[in-house]
């Protein structure tokens, strides 16, 4: 009989969650500083949050004042379902400090910024800087706002405070959400008025990564009645954004949407921060009856990026399209987790993730369908397909369903992980194209469903070159490609 | 159609009874220390296991009960008697057996399924195993299958050599509680080569009310070997809660083929909390066929970790959760070696406000190149008030992994219940013949008469929904 080997370092236990906990650790070599996985380093204290109060009004103070207690007492993981897979260790945050808030006289459309061709209109901020907010004379005869947080609460002090103090806009349970909520420095609204259809989309352009400074933002997109707008949104690296063996930045963003019966809204999302950045991002959004919500999401920039997505389909009719895409190279971390709550009778929610990981790249997808009682008729589906594109690489899915209501025209999800397709290779191969090129058009293709979401032709474009860039960069570095087996 | 009128007649009450017994001999209500030594003192064990017990006891006071799963604080583990002992000694044959004792296990058919096809019978009443009968044939083959009390002092080396191996004491709270306290199970060795020409088989009761049920399964096949394990149980209904605690480890070693069936039953007030384990080395393959549709609340995800190259791996896991029930049910695979496979195939059903949650785990290690893995979990919901949930975990860490996932959630179709109901059914047997027939998957892999008994418990369960 062939000896039985002790068990050591595998992962075990009744909760498949706690195992790897516990072993991964031990498994790698010893860094320093040793960390829990959850633990923050960035510290916020209550004279940070009392500071913003002497330029603010007293609703917003109380605002912040309740998010700072719930800050100190969540946890940064608040599903027990993900507990085990968070990893804040590559986040070194204990000596960023946060911009001051922002001024409420920042000038807008002070700076260099101008229009981009084909939107109708721009807000950007660099740092603690207003670069500049622009919006068309067409949509500004039609009523929509589109300003700084601080203009609005000078121009219309009670949309800012129905925007802003609206309890449920971010979860109460996240730390890292309630984070932002008690120290965001700069924020931006726009408000689509009521049966306003906007044609071109609005770009909102944060610029962030100066080493040992955090940029805490929210954003909070508000459309009316059969109101329609799409937005494009930048995370690009500020001028002296650090890279990946800078002194580390933190960004922080919420992205706050309600839309009220049948508003229709599009976001497409471009990350692209530096690597010596670390990002935490809250998307919620209210969704009326009858009103459509579409997400396409490019994740490519940041050290570790964690980021939440909460659909809360909460009219009847309503739905919800999310398509979210990571890239990732060297040791680059994405924490993904999107929530989507059937409320109202037939919503519909269609969810797709997808990640191609260069190098020893983690990408973490998790996500998460409740149907609740009253969803009645609901079509839910959520997809989590990986790629690994490197032995050191890791996908890690966990697409869960909760449902109370089996009343439903579909509740599924799916998942695959695999290399790239041999008979796609040899189909390329058969055409004159080389396996290098083959390679890199099989997962650039593989990205393209969001590529092709994004609203803007000038940002679809950038995407389109930032990827291929990044793959050229990730197979430049890596070693050739594997030459098929005689 | 009169087949299926006759299984729709409620047979719970042949499932449902309480003899009283004369225990012997049983610990004081609660646990501590002295009720550990006290155990082991009872079982005369060797040292060895006494200092392994005190351990896990320790290791089991420190460790924070778990709160991913939700209902496991009511558990008092202070009002537990954690360990019974019927009868002095083994019993050789089934006259020498109490007839006490003798008349539970009539009920339930063991002799007849003796009669009929059986190779051995171990019978666990309470906390020991009172019965036990291996047919010549198979002690002509060599293979072992006692209790595992009895293996502890007639096989010590080769007992010791895989106890506590595949889960150790630590490995979770509830390992260390079994370990600590465990009594009777069965184990099983089967020698190089032998293929067990028929299933081996053990009934398990709980009986007593508030009776702890501690057992401790070991299976051994050694390479090239063969053999198919099945377990039922059953138990008598109570209104207080009951504890079931059990680990079973497997160790299939190179060129081996091992399935473990099981199905669970246990009355609605027992908490039962199993951590199964198979570790599957070079060419062997491990296969889980695992159902619950008793219990309070059960937690258990059979798992096998692949540690050597082409290993396979195959979970089916059913799970029935009724009113009052949890069925936190699942599967785990590890995959740790090259050209290893594995496929989980998880079914669960829930109704009258039960709530079945699929939790699994499907781990690609680094190193296990080649991996072919799949996951599919369908769940059935029969009614607006009832809950159903699946978390599974994906974690993949080889660039050349093919795994697939699909899960779906849905309820009865109406135009089935329709169709059935327009040739003759009522609506009840039209829903009992589709659940069984998405539950198929599971019954299909069942020997005859477990596949008939299987389909009654599901048919007792449906009725639940018209009382």
């Amino acid at each position: 009989m062939s000896p039985v080997p002790r068990e050591v370092t595998l992962p075990a236990g009744a909760p498949p969650t706690q195992a790897t906990e516990a072993a991964a650790p031990a498994a790698r070599p010893a860094r320093a500083p040793r960390r829990a996985a959850n633990e923050l380093t960035f510290k916020l204290d209550q004279a940070t949050v009392a500071a913003y109060a002497g330029s603010e009004p007293d609703w917003l103070t109380a605002d912040r004042q309740t998010a700072f207690g719930r800050y100190e007492t969540q946890p940064v993981e608040s599903n027990q379902l993900y507990t085990t897979y968070v990893d804040l260790r590559t986040a070194n945050l204990a000596d960023v400090v946060a911009w001051d808030a922002a001024v409420p006289s920042a000038a807008t459309a002070a700076s260099g910024a101008s229009l981009p061709s084909g939107a109708a209109g721009l807000a950007a901020i660099a740092e603690n800087r207003v670069e500049g907010v622009i919006l068309d004379d067409e949509s500004r005869a039609a009523g929509v706002i589109l300003d700084t947080v601080a203009g609005v609460l000078a121009r219309d002090p009670e949309l800012a405070r129905r925007l802003l103090a609206e309890p449920s806009s971010l979860p109460d349970d996240d730390k890292l959400a309630q984070l932002t909520r008690a120290a965001w420095n700069q924020g931006l609204v726009l408000h689509v008025p009521a049966g306003i259809r906007l044609e071109r989309p609005i770009v909102l352009r944060w610029q962030a990564g100066e080493p040992g400074r955090a940029l805490l933002t929210r954003t909070i997109i508000d459309l009316g009645e059969g109101a329609s707008a799409s937005v494009v949104e930048e995370l690009l690296p500020s001028t002296g954004a650090g890279g990946r063996t800078a002194a580390q930045a933190l960004f922080t963003g919420s992205l706050e949407i309600h839309l009220a019966a049948g508003a229709e809204l599009a976001v497409a999302s471009i990350q692209d921060l530096a690597e010596g950045t670390v990002a935490f991002q809250h998307r919620q959004a209210e969704i009326g009856e009858s009103a459509t919500l579409r997400w396409a999401l490019a994740q490519l920039g940041g050290r570790l990026v964690r980021s939440r997505v909460d659909n809360r389909l909460s009219g009847d009719r309503s739905s919800v399209e999310q398509v979210e895409i990571v890239f990732g190279a060297n040791d680059q971390l994405f924490d993904l987790t999107s929530n989507t709550r059937h409320i109202g009778r037939d919503t519909t929610g269609n969810l797709l993730s997808k990640a191609a990981l260069l190098d020893a790249t983690r990408s973490y997808m998790k996500g998460l369908i409740i149907i609740e009682p009253t969803a009645i008729g609901t079509d839910s589906f959520l997809g989590e397909f990986g790629m690994n594109l490197s032995k050191q690489a890791r996908a890690v899915a966990i697409p869960s369903l909760e449902i109370d209501q089996p009343d439903c025209r579909r509740a599924m999800h799916s998942s695959a992980v695999g290399p790239i397709d041999e008979t796609q290779m040899f189909y390329l191969e058969s055409r004159g194209i080389s396996p290098e090129d083959a390679r890199k058009f099989i997962v650039l293709g593989f990205l393209e469903p969001v590529v092709a979401r994004v609203p803007l032709v000038a940002a679809q474009d950038r995407l389109r070159e930032l990827l291929e860039s990044k793959w050229d960069a990730g197979a430049l570095a890596e070693p050739a490609v594997t030459a098929p087996a005689a | 159609m009169t087949a299926t009128r006759d299984l729709v007649a409620d047979q719970r009450e042949q499932f449902a009874f309480h003899d009283d017994i004369d225990y012997l001999a049983q610990t004081k209500r609660g646990l501590s220390r002295s009720t550990v030594e006290e155990i082991s003192a009872f079982k005369n064990e060797p040292d060895w296991m006494l200092q392994y017990r005190l351990r896990a006891y320790d290791h089991f006071m420190k460790r924070a009960m778990p709160t991913w799963t939700d209902g496991l604080d009511r558990i008092n583990f202070d009002n537990i008697v954690y360990y019974r002992k019927p009868s002095e000694r083994e019993e050789k044959s089934w006259d020498d057996v109490p007839d006490k004792i003798k008349q539970t296990f009539e009920r339930l058919g063991i002799p007849e399924a003796e009669r009929k096809f059986l190779a051995g019978v171990g019978a666990q009443y309470d906390s020991e195993v009172v019965y036990h009968s291996v047919k010549e044939e198979l002690t002509k083959l060599g293979v072992v299958f006692m209790g595992t009390d009895q293996a502890l002092i007639e096989y010590p080396e080769i007992f010791r050599k895989h106890f506590g191996t595949v889960v150790p004491a630590e490995d979770n709270k509830f390992s260390a509680l079994n370990a600590a306290v465990w009594s009777g199970g069965s184990f099983v060795y089967v020698p190089k080569g032998v293929e067990v020409p028929l299933p081996l088989q053990a009934y398990f009761r709980i009986n007593g009310e508030n009776t702890g049920q501690f057992e401790r399964t070991l299976i051994v096949v050694d390479e090239g070997a063969k053999v198919h394990y099945i377990e039922g149980c059953t138990a008598p209904i109570y209104a207080t809660e009951s504890l079931h605690v059990a680990v079973v480890e497997v160790v299939a070693l190179p060129g081996s083929k091992v399935r473990y069936t099981t199905i669970q039953n246990w009355s609605n007030d027992v908490y039962n909390l199993v951590t199964k384990r198979a570790h599957a080395y070079e060419n062997s393959t491990v296969e889980w066929i695992d159902a619950n549709t008793g219990s309070r609340k059960t937690v258990k995800y059979p798992s096998i970790y692949l540690r050597g190259e082409n290993a396979t791996a195959d979970i089916i896991s059913v799970a029935v959760a009724g009113k009052g029930q949890h069925q936190d049910t699942g599967a785990k695979a590890v995959h740790l070696a090259p050209n290893t496979r594995s496929r989980i195939v998880s079914k669960s059903v829930s109704k009258d406000g039960g709530r079945a949650t699929y939790r699994g785990h499907l781990k690609v290690s680094p190193g296990a190149t080649n991996v072919v893995a799949s996951v599919r979990c369908d769940a059935l919901m029969l009614d607006d008030i009832s809950r159903s949930d699946t978390y599974p975990y994906i974690d993949i860490q080889e660039d050349d992994t093919t795994m697939t996932h699909e899960a779906t959630v849905g309820k009865v179709s109406a135009e089935q219940v329709f169709y059935l109901m327009s040739r003759g059914l009522t609506e009840n047997e039209a829903t009992n013949l589709i659940v069984q027939g998405f539950l198929e998957v599971f019954t299909k892999e069942l020997p005859m008469e477990y596949a008939i008994e299987f389909n009654r418990l599901v048919k007792l369960e449906m009725e639940g929904s018209l009382g």
